[in-house]
């Protein structure tokens, strides 16, 4: 059975949130929306956001790394927010495995949230309705669009194309493979829900910085006038600096 | 968690409603065997009126929990998998045959179609406080409430209910059963008090899950929430951890078992051994027992801790913390050298 999700590559995600707001700015005027704010303009603005990205630190001090960690909804294989809904307005699709929620069924209970132990699924308060991550199907499914545009917004948007989007049970699909040769990860691995989204896992760059100055100073490289330039123009204004307030 | 004001509300009328139906009806059952005397009709049509009042009261105010009330009637739709709609239509379903129940009573019909729907409101009733149990006991994600400990308790709290309010009649209509009804409220009471300490004393054992497991990463790496994406609070952080609450649990929680337990126990003892068993201290204990059970219920939501807090960094680490350095559980390390 397909399954569509997202593969999110850590290791290139910058924490930039340009996916959470394009995710926004889509659904709040597609099929799927508004996603309400409110406040929007004041002291305490909040809002529905399908995306949120969190920012963790990981190791001691001095030994740390920064990482980010973009979650919406995994829409897992064994979803255990689908079955507690009382009216079957939260399902599973069974042709493409997305997790939705039909908003004229849903009688805002809440009670599919506290069923996620990811926290993606956020209560609308001017809808009175349930609302999460729809992985744009009205994008992935709109033949009106050119075919390379059929992908969620968050996909299309994240310049640093840390987001892939495909079935990750297709073996020739570049999600599986991805999954399979960066060993993907799932969140919350012993709550047996079996999340569709996947992550790739944060690998340690070590960048050496003798080479590299070794490299930048060389005069044949071509930017050793512009780097010499701007050292040298730096230098002269400190010395200004110096005379004038002496 | 937040604790649902309207959710609490149902809790108290609908467990007065089932647990007084329970207490009418198993009286009346029992002269179906020769056992006892059964109840004035009067006594039996009150009862039931006010079990019929409260349930329609705590239905009213749990539809305040919903967002769209109008369409609380498709909560029927998925009763093969969902305990809330199990719980919708069982609630639903025991209003409907109690009325039955008390019309046929009121008219005297025929007495087998009476017991018949009698015995069906008896059972309905218990099954409406069975699923209303299960909703919190089946939610593996809040685990101070995923055990069985919860449906023990909460099924305890309507019988508790229902015997305080049950020796309340039994005294102003002068039946002969008010000697039973003392012990029966004394025992349910003293067994809620056990379960509730057992529900208190298992969350110093729980094996709580941690962030590493949560974002699947070694469990030996030092981690700490940097950012959660938002200035300010959204619905995962409001829903899902009461602040406040959590702020004023260390005063609600001795409270809770102060008037849920402690006044009741202590005035029936009371009332037990002096031999002044009368409406006044019933009344007292019945109310204590409902003001503390709602403070109880709130304090209930208040110490469920959902897993999905781990990723904002609000989830407790180790043991049960009320308040700094009291009641707080404490790591022993044992060392040869220090």
């Amino acid at each position: 059975m397909a399954q569509y999700a997202l593969v999110i590559d850590l290791n290139t995600c910058v924490g930039c949130h340009a996916c959470a707001t394009n995710c926004k700015e889509w659904n709040t005027q597609a099929a799927f929306g508004p996603l309400s704010d409110y406040d929007p303009y004041g002291r305490h603005p909040s809002g529905v956001w399908y995306n949120r990205i969190m920012s963790y630190e990981i190791g001691e001090f001095p030994n740390t790394q920064v990482f980010h960690l973009p979650k919406s909804c995994l829409h897992c294989q064994d979803a255990p927010c689908v079955p507690v809904c009382p009216t079957g307005a939260s399902y599973k699709r069974e042709q493409d495995g997305i997790v939705l929620v039909n908003y004229d069924d849903c009688i805002g209970c809440k009670l599919c949230s506290w069923s996620c132990p990811y926290g993606c699924r956020e209560y609308d308060e001017a809808d009175k309705v349930m609302k999460k991550c729809t992985l744009c199907i009205d994008r992935v499914y709109d033949e009106t669009l050119p075919p390379e545009h059929r992908k969620p917004a968050c996909v299309l948007t994240c310049p640093a194309r840390a987001r892939f989007f495909g079935d990750i049970e297709d073996p020739e699909s570049e999600v599986f493979k991805a999954i399979e040769e960066r060993n993907g990860f799932v969140l919350f691995p012993d709550m047996g829900t079996n999340p569709g989204n996947h992550y790739l896992a944060r690998t340690e760059t070590k960048i050496n910085l003798e080479e590299f100055e070794k490299h930048i100073l060389k005069p044949d490289n071509p930017l050793f006038l512009e780097v010499m330039k701007r050292h040298h123009v730096s230098n002269k204004s400190a010395e200004t600096t110096v005379e004038e307030v002496g | 968690m937040h604790p649902p004001i309207s959710l609490i509300v149902f809790f108290l009328t609908a467990g007065t409603s089932i647990g007084l139906f329970i207490f009418t009806y198993f009286i009346e059952f029992l002269t179906l065997f020769g056992k006892g005397s059964g109840l004035p009709k009067e006594v039996v049509l009150v009862s039931g009126i006010i079990s019929l009042v409260l349930i329609g009261i705590g239905a009213f105010a749990a539809s305040f929990h919903l967002g769209h009330k109008l369409r609380a009637w498709k909560a029927i739709k998925r009763f093969r998998t969902s305990w809330l709609s199990r719980e919708a239509v069982f609630s639903g379903a025991y209003g409907f045959t109690l009325l039955i129940y008390l019309f046929l009573m009121y008219y005297e019909i025929n007495p087998f179609f009476e017991h018949f729907f009698g015995i069906l409101t008896f059972i309905i009733g218990i099954l409406s406080g069975f699923s209303t149990a299960m909703i919190y006991a089946t939610n593996k994600f809040v685990l101070e409430w995923n055990t069985s400990l919860t449906v023990l308790y909460y099924l305890d709290m309507y019988l508790m209910l229902g015997s305080a309010l049950f020796t309340i009649m039994s005294l102003y209509y002068g039946l002969p059963y008010t000697g039973t009804f003392v012990f029966l409220t004394f025992l349910f009471v003293a067994l809620g008090f056990g379960f509730r300490l057992a529900f208190n004393i298992r969350q110093f054992y729980l094996k709580r899950p941690t962030l590493n497991e949560a974002l699947n990463l070694p469990h030996n790496r030092t981690i700490r929430v940097l950012d959660t994406g938002s200035t300010t609070e959204n619905y995962c952080t409001t829903e899902f951890y009461y602040r406040k609450g959590k702020e004023l649990l260390s005063t609600t929680l001795p409270i809770s078992y102060l008037l849920t337990f402690i006044v009741p126990l202590i005035l029936i003892l009371y009332a037990w051994i002096t031999g002044t068993v009368n409406l006044y201290i019933f009344w007292t204990v019945y109310l204590s027992l409902l003001v503390g059970s709602a403070v109880e219920r709130w304090t209930f939501f208040v110490e469920g801790n959902h897993v999905q807090n781990l990723f904002y960094g609000l989830y407790p680490e180790e043991g049960y913390k009320l308040r700094k350095g009291f009641m707080e559980r404490k790591e022993t390390r044992i060392s040869l050298y220090n």
